[in-house]
């Protein structure tokens, strides 16, 4: 062929090329998150979303990610495993996200990572939990029992000399999870667990556990129920009985506190995220979501605020790896940090991040005063199997 | 002592909350599984009291209006089409319930919500303080159960209920309404449920599912008592007692099957349950 058709040839290569490259540079990364916006975790997911939502404005602000544009996939799991199972596999199969980052129940986690697994994508787990979840794919930026539970008992022991402790909690993975905790915690400390009660999950009625707490006369209580109805109706009943014993509640988030008026006066609890924390990234963040969203802002708390943070870590894996393939960003979330309302996170301890954590007692009118901040705690060896 | 007071506390609150699902069967043979969202509702008409910051105790008032007016609507909506099918009309029920729980998210949103509490404090009684208000539901219940044995001993109304508990189609022949006994006594039934849901409200969290776990507790104990009042009383005295006996000595899980437990056993044991003759 003449010099001429092969310099048309490579010509017109290099045009589809290029004007491939450029639909593939216009391509828009989506992020699938899933959340229980029925269920359970109804009451919170709309924080979670609006989360989302101002993390995503805010990134495409700035020009986006590696200049492509993010689109969130938001899919409701019901906050459960069967609502899970269907979320992740329109998520990862039919919607083909590049990466999830979700706020979800212990349950929904569990029944999700397999479809994680087998669609080899990276994912964010953005709420607490109750520890010791591992996944080759899966990274977690919320607060693990080693950081959490260490404020609330330590105080106790300290300001209140408490040595006899009745634990309270849901029967369910997180309230076993976190009280066996917190019982080896306070034994190995010097203390003692003088009962220990569980309610199903569903339960209402802590009659006869409000009597056993009464009876065995405790030096403080510590509970670790479901989020929302079940610290209401436990501090509710509590406080009718007139026991006022130091009470430190190990899932209660500051928009349930808010709801309890006077109920939940002099309550303790321990955070990674309160909305007075009393720093720049806070307070720029705290203003954002006002701003955006006006009446309709959700409180944001411990189980929201996350979600923002980790939209920004992925942005920075991505960043780092060049490229949204799932193996290299995956490698990458282990070594990023960013700067947010928390202070610096940085998922680089067994895939789980140090926190720092504050200690804060409800007062009469709702708002949470900070006692005490206990900075970067270690979350200790969650999955020792995991490079 | 304090034991006492809880098995006698827990039994009132199970007679408040059962009273109006126990009028709705013993007249219509149906099991409204609508009860615990009237039972929601009768907690958010408490709310809107506090919202509107009048007295508390005026949402108890508030709540069986609610009740009654929301009681009416159904029966004529749903409830009434439905009479020659009672199955289906307990099905119809669950679906009103999931309806109520829905409009309710739709007009207060999901969140719990906070109610002020009529009565706050504790009593002390024989040497022991008692939550206030739970002791005050134990006189209540028992009030309730003599004007409602009242209503349906005592009054016109009362005879002809009974005569369309024992027999309806002997009562139509015999020219009494049917229809209308039926009418009034739901709307009865739902107003009672709603009362409930207010007088529940200081000890536990308001929020759109909070009726459910009380529905499953009261269809166990409407199903084993029989069709009057005392009955009710008596099989609400006797289950909460077992619960609150399980919860306190062996765990509160355990407890929360007992009813269910107990219910099964009995209707095994004795199919008319604790009705007499």
């Amino acid at each position: 062929m003449s010099t001429f058709t092969s310099f048309l040839r490579c010509g017109a290569i290099a045009a589809a090329a290029a004007i491939a490259l450029q639909a593939q540079a216009a391509d828009p990364i989506r992020i699938g998150v899933a959340v229980g916006l029925s269920g359970a975790n109804s009451v919170v997911a709309p924080a979670v979303v609006q989360s989302s939502q101002l993390a995503v404005d805010e990134i495409n602000a700035a020009g986006g990610i590696l200049g492509r544009k993010v689109e969130l996939e938001i899919v409701d799991d019901a906050s459960g495993a069967v609502g899970a199972q269907k979320a992740f596999d329109t998520l990862v199969f039919q919607k083909k996200v590049s990466a999830v980052i979700a706020m979800e129940t212990s349950a929904a986690r569990n029944a999700a990572l397999p479809v994680i697994s087998k669609g080899k994508l990276p994912y964010i787990y953005t709420s607490f939990y109750e520890g010791r979840s591992c996944n080759n794919w899966m990274y977690v930026n919320g607060w693990v029992p080693e950081q959490q539970v260490a404020p609330v008992v330590d105080y106790f022991a300290k300001s209140k000399n408490a040595k006899s402790f009745f634990l309270v909690g849901n029967d369910y993975a997180f309230g076993r999870g976190m009280l066996d905790f917190t019982k080896k915690y306070i034994e190995k400390n010097g203390g003692k667990v003088i009962g220990e009660e569980y309610l199903p999950i569903d339960g209402s009625d802590w009659t006869s556990v409000v009597s056993k707490i009464r009876s065995a006369r405790p030096d403080a209580l510590i509970s670790a129920t479901a989020g929302g109805a079940p610290n209401v109706s436990l501090a509710k009943q509590l406080k009718g009985a007139g026991l006022s014993l130091p009470y430190g509640n190990l899932a209660i988030d500051e928009g349930t506190a808010k709801t309890m008026g006077d109920v939940a006066d002099g309550l303790y609890m321990s955070a990674s995220y309160l909305t007075g924390i009393d720093t720049a990234e806070n307070k720029k963040f705290v203003e954002a979501m006002k701003k955006k969203f006006g009446a309709d802002l959700k409180t944001p708390n411990e189980l929201s605020e996350p979600q923002y943070e980790a939209f920004f870590l992925f942005k920075a894996a991505v960043e780092k790896a060049g490229s949204t393939d799932a193996a290299k960003v995956t490698q990458a979330l282990g070594e990023v940090s960013f700067n947010g309302p928390r202070g610096v996170v940085q998922m680089n301890k067994s895939r789980h991040t140090p926190l720092s954590m504050r200690l804060g007692q409800v007062q009469a009118d709702g708002t949470i005063k900070i006692l005490e901040t206990f900075a970067n705690v270690d979350p200790g060896a969650q999955c020792p199997n995991i490079k | 002592m304090v034991l006492l007071l809880d098995l006698l506390t827990t039994a009132a609150m199970l007679f408040v909350v059962t009273a109006g699902l126990m009028m709705v069967f013993g007249v219509m043979k149906i099991v409204n599984f609508a009860h615990g969202a009237f039972l929601t509702l009768g907690a958010y008409a408490s709310y809107v009291v506090t919202k509107l910051q009048i007295a508390p105790w005026l949402g108890w008032p508030l709540a069986i209006a609610a009740g009654v007016a929301a009681g009416m609507l159904v029966e004529w909506l749903i409830v009434r089409p439905l009479y020659k099918r009672p199955l289906d009309a307990i099905l119809a029920t669950w679906g009103l319930g999931i309806v109520i729980g829905q409009l309710i998210v739709m007009t207060f949103g999901r969140e719990v919500q906070f109610v002020s509490a009529p009565l706050a404090g504790t009593w002390s009684i024989l040497g022991v303080d008692y939550s206030a208000y739970r002791l005050l539901l134990v006189p209540i219940a028992l009030l309730l159960c003599l004007l409602l044995t009242g209503l349906l001993n005592g009054t016109r109304f009362g005879v002809r209920t009974r005569a369309v508990i024992m027999n309806e189609e002997l009562a139509s022949s015999l020219g009494i309404h049917s229809g209308r006994v039926r009418f009034i006594t739901f709307s009865l039934g739902a107003g009672l449920g709603t009362l409930a849901g207010a007088m529940i409200t200081p000890l536990s969290s308001v929020d759109p599912n909070m009726g459910l776990p009380w529905l499953v507790s009261a269809f166990m104990l409407v199903m084993v008592s029989g069709h009057s009042m005392p009955s009710l009383l008596l099989t609400c005295t006797v289950f909460g007692a077992a619960q609150v006996l399980v919860s306190t000595y062996a765990n509160p899980v355990l407890g929360g099957l007992t009813i269910a437990v107990l219910a099964a056993v009995t209707l095994r044991i004795r199919p008319k349950g604790f009705a007499r003759a």
